[in-house]
């Protein structure tokens, strides 16, 4: 197996590092040939907050990945979230100069540039921009420009930016362990590579990945991604409502979340209780359920409207054909799916990694959506790099569909 | 209703009783206000060396200290005398505070009798178990240096035996009166700010709380306060009306003591209790919480509580309370565990019997055991110190282990209350999600004041 088609997904999430090492084939599928992880400690809200914890739980996790894949780790696509990341849509537009009529792959630069001739905030970057459409004198439907005859062309791009500080520390925190970082992917879109498929995305789907710290989203409509973002709340704040609320430490609130907890309210017992039980098995505090629902219904309900506010700022919602794909650890709360489609009035399925082969027990496993996502993410983005444009042309060549 | 109480920590004593002492001329003549004021469920005791002023207090109990000492005369101004005094008369006063629970020693500092006898009163008090919270005037400037230093050795005296000292500065209590006022009005004006104060904390202690004030937050509130060098905010307001939330406020923050709420800004921890009849909403406490925030900086610890008192009717009642002034130090209040008997322990922060009935606000997120308010950690490392304190069996002879469940305790409520931007838990140190003014950090049910069940 040729070293060049194994690629290594690195997310340093809130509650867990992971990485997983994958082989992509020729026919665009992905097998995963090991996972490493890690417990993650020094990241809140998505973000690394303690610089030096996030690196020893990267190196854990990576020489975990190293043992379990067999596999050397020379380098690795970063997965980046956090509440300070956000997008929005813009068109940009070249003339072609009067000597040439054929449109060539320098337009699709200058077109991309000149999308990106918006300010954002000063201490921000541009991370991705994401090709929606292509406009070619006006006209729309146009897959591929390149060579077409025309006067003017323009596209519409989806364009993340973020905090530029808090991505390079992302970087160089995985870069102090020693691989390298070959691009850095926003955590929804990575995900959602592999929990859509493109038919999916072409009906229009709503992706959201509820994990410790944050909680994703993306939204593709006609193929293209109209909105992404992270909401800085997860499975961490119904962790510490339960903890406030019960009265139990975070540890014990975090086991009975796990094991017990539900967003279904009104269907226990009058007088329901779970049992804590202590280190030693012996049982402990008993612990009504109804309010441990209720405490998680609270909370994932509020986590779900206010999600559901962001993305009524556009009209998108109307436009998904495909429904809502809900993943990460959160998704697998019980009765989640009916909350997520009260409030968000889509169909709604929980889901996984799709479209991969391999380590069955880790593409089934919501948590990895994102590491694995970054696999098909690179392979997606594979033949522009092998061209040899690597990642400093890659964002200049808009990938359509992608 | 979430109604999170599970254990008590012992059993439930059926009264919380209050004695107040007025302690010479001073402490008795803001006795003698406190008696045309009336503090609910608290018996009043007149202690005086000079009977002829005794004999015209309004208190209906009456203790002359030092008969033979000073034969029906004051002390003179002289703290040894006052000392002496109490000392022949320490039999009659333990009989007199023995049963309570709790003991106010209003006393003036500078003279003799108050000087004198506050530490000894102070400690009888505490023979008993008793919780005792000093108020205590310092004398003004021109009463001269020796008043001064008198009253400031009696300060430290009164610190060692007390849990709380309320330290009063009559300098700054006559600022409510104007320049040329008779020294009469300035000493009128400053013992109805003590009434108040003493009011105000006696309801504290035996109201039944939505979110109740334990003691040592009042204790912390305090801290500093009772150096000579610093001040005790203080303001109390009743409203009603439509705009009560505001105006109970504005009324509190206009007391004298209070600086306009200026000075709040430098408080490092504030208490705050509202309360009100049984229309008052949740919304309304919101309300006045919200503007409250805007007087105090953002380090500034709230601990606060609530509570439904039907007596109010239609009126909602706010109370600050806090001190600010020289940086906390050790013995500024000393920490309550240590020569606190172990059996109050449990009580200090302990809820009054809990009426079901009487919590009929829309929030009861019940805050009323010290440990169980902790933060999870800090119960567990509560329990870990003192095992057997949930189950209220607990030998709490052991001063130490106690020492360290309160400490943890009061660290955690340190951490969190009930109101934002305090219950953050795990969140504490990181940078808020703040989404249309709520601090999405703080559990949702809490802030939605979702009735749980
Ligand atoms: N608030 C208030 N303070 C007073 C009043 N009278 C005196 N003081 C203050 O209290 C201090 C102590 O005065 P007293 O209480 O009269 O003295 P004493 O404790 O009875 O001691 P003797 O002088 O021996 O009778 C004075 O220095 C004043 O600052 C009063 O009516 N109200
Ligand atoms: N069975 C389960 N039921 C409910 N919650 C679960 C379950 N399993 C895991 N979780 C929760 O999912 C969260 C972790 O999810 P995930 O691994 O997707 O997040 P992460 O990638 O570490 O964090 P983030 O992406 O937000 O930085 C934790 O809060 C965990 O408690
Ligand atoms: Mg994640
Ligand atoms: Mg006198």
């Amino acid at each position: 197996m040729g070293k060049e088609n194994i690629v290594i997904g690195l997310e340093v999430g809130t509650s867990k590092v992971c990485a997983v090492v994958g082989e992509t084939k020729h026919d665009g599928t992905i097998r995963i040939l090991g996972v490493g992880q890690a417990p993650s400690r020094g990241v809140r809200k998505g973000e690394i907050v303690d610089f030096e914890t996030a690196s020893k739980c990267v190196r854990e996790a990576l020489v975990d990945a190293e043992e379990k894949s067999d596999v050397m780790i020379g380098s690795v696509f970063l997965a980046i979230t956090g509440g300070h990341m956000d997008a929005f849509n813009n068109r940009g537009a070249v003339n072609l100069p009067e000597d040439r009529d054929e449109i060539c792959e320098e337009d699709f630069e200058d077109v991309q540039t000149s999308a990106r001739e918006v300010s954002i905030p000063k201490d921000n970057m541009f991370v991705h921009s994401i090709l929606q459409h292509y406009y070619v004198d006006g006209q729309d439907g146009v897959l591929n420009p390149i060579g077409m005859l025309g006067r003017r062309l323009e596209a519409d791009f989806h364009i993340i930016h973020g905090v530029s500080n808090r991505i390079r520390n992302s970087v160089r925190c995985v870069k102090e362990v020693g691989p390298e970082v070959l691009d850095v992917v926003f955590s929804p879109l990575a995900t959602a590579q592999v929990v859509l498929d493109q038919n999916q995305k072409a009906l229009g789907a709503l992706v959201v990945d509820m994990g410790g710290g944050t909680t994703d989203y993306v939204v593709y409509v006609d193929g293209a991604v109209k909105q992404s973002g992270s909401l800085p709340l997860g499975g961490d704040h119904i962790t510490n409502d339960i903890s406030l609320g019960l009265r139990i430490p975070m540890a014990k609130a975090e086991k009975i979340k796990v094991e017990e907890g539900s967003v279904v309210l009104g269907n226990c017992l009058p007088g329901e209780t779970v049992t804590l039980k202590d280190e030693t098995g012996f049982a402990g505090k008993e612990i009504e359920r109804e309010m441990l629902h209720n405490i998680i219904h609270c909370r994932v309900r509020e986590t779900f409207e206010l999600l559901k506010r962001r993305l009524d700022t556009d009209n998108y919602l109307h436009f998904l054909g495909a429904g809502m794909m809900l993943t990460g650890g959160c998704s697998q709360l019980k009765g989640i799916q009916h909350l997520a489609e009260d409030v968000f009035g889509l169909p709604v399925r929980v889901t996984h990694a799709q479209t991969v082969s391999g380590l069955t027990s880790a593409f089934e496993n919501p948590q990895f959506s994102t590491a694995i996502g970054l696999i098909k993410y690179a392979e997606a983005t594979q033949p522009i790099r092998q061209r040899g444009f690597f990642s400093r042309l890659r964002q200049r060549i808009p990938f359509l569909g992608f | 209703m979430i109604d999170l109480q599970r254990h008590q920590l012992s059993a439930i004593t059926p009264e919380f009783r209050i004695k107040v002492v007025g302690l010479g001329g001073a402490g008795c003549n803001a006795l003698d206000r406190l008696v045309l004021d009336g503090v609910p469920g608290a018996e009043l005791v007149a202690m005086n060396a000079d009977a002829q002023a005794l004999a015209g207090s309004v208190a209906t109990q009456k203790i002359q200290l030092g008969r033979t000492t000073t034969r029906g005369l004051g002390a003179g101004g002289d703290p040894e005398i006052g000392y002496s005094a109490a000392e022949e008369s320490l039999d009659e006063v333990r009989s007199t505070l023995s049963g309570a629970q709790m003991v106010f020693l209003c006393v003036g500092l500078g003279g003799g009798t108050g000087s004198g006898g506050a530490r000894l009163i102070g400690s009888v008090a505490r023979e008993h178990g008793a919780l005792v919270v000093a108020f205590a005037t310092m004398p003004f400037t021109f009463e001269g240096r020796r008043r001064m230093a008198q009253a400031e050795e009696a300060l430290a005296a009164l610190q060692s035996v007390s849990d709380v000292v309320i330290c009063f500065d009559n300098d700054r209590m006559g600022d409510a009166v104007s320049p040329r006022a008779a020294i009469q009005e300035a000493f009128a004006a400053a013992d109805h700010t003590i009434s108040q104060s003493v009011r105000a904390i006696a309801s504290l202690a035996t109201q039944k709380g939505i979110i109740q004030i334990g003691f040592d937050e009042l204790a912390m509130a305090l801290r500093g306060a009772s150096r000579g060098g610093s001040r005790c905010l203080f303001g109390s307001g009743e409203a009603d009306g439509d705009n009560r939330a505001h105006e109970a406020l504005e009324r509190a923050l206009k007391c004298p003591l209070m600086d306009k709420g200026k000075m709040l800004g430098d408080a490092q921890s504030v208490l705050v209790n509202v309360s009100g009849g049984t229309t008052m909403t949740l919304n309304e406490v919101q309300i006045l919480m919200d503007e409250f925030n805007r007087h105090i900086s953002d380090t500034t610890q709230i601990l606060f509580g609530t509570s439904v008192d039907p007596k109010l009717g239609q009126k909602m009642s706010v109370t600050i309370i806090s001190a600010i002034g020289v940086a906390p130090s050790a013995e500024a209040v000393r920490p309550i565990a240590h020569a606190q008997p172990a059996a109050m322990i449990p009580r200090a922060a302990e809820p009054e019997a809990e009426d079901p009935k009487e919590r009929t606000a829309d929030i009861s997120y019940a805050t009323t055991d010290p440990i169980s308010l902790a933060s999870p950690e800090a119960v567990a490392a509560a329990l870990a110190a003192n095992p057997l304190a949930d189950d209220g069996t607990s030998n709490l002879s052991n001063v130490a282990r106690i020492a360290a469940a309160k400490k943890a305790a009061r660290e955690a409520k340190q951490e969190q209350m009930q109101f934002e931007p305090i219950t953050r838990g795990r969140f504490e140190k990181s940078e808020p999600t703040i989404v249309d003014g709520q601090d999405l950090d703080v559990p949702t049910f809490l802030r939605r004041n979702l009735k749980i069940r």
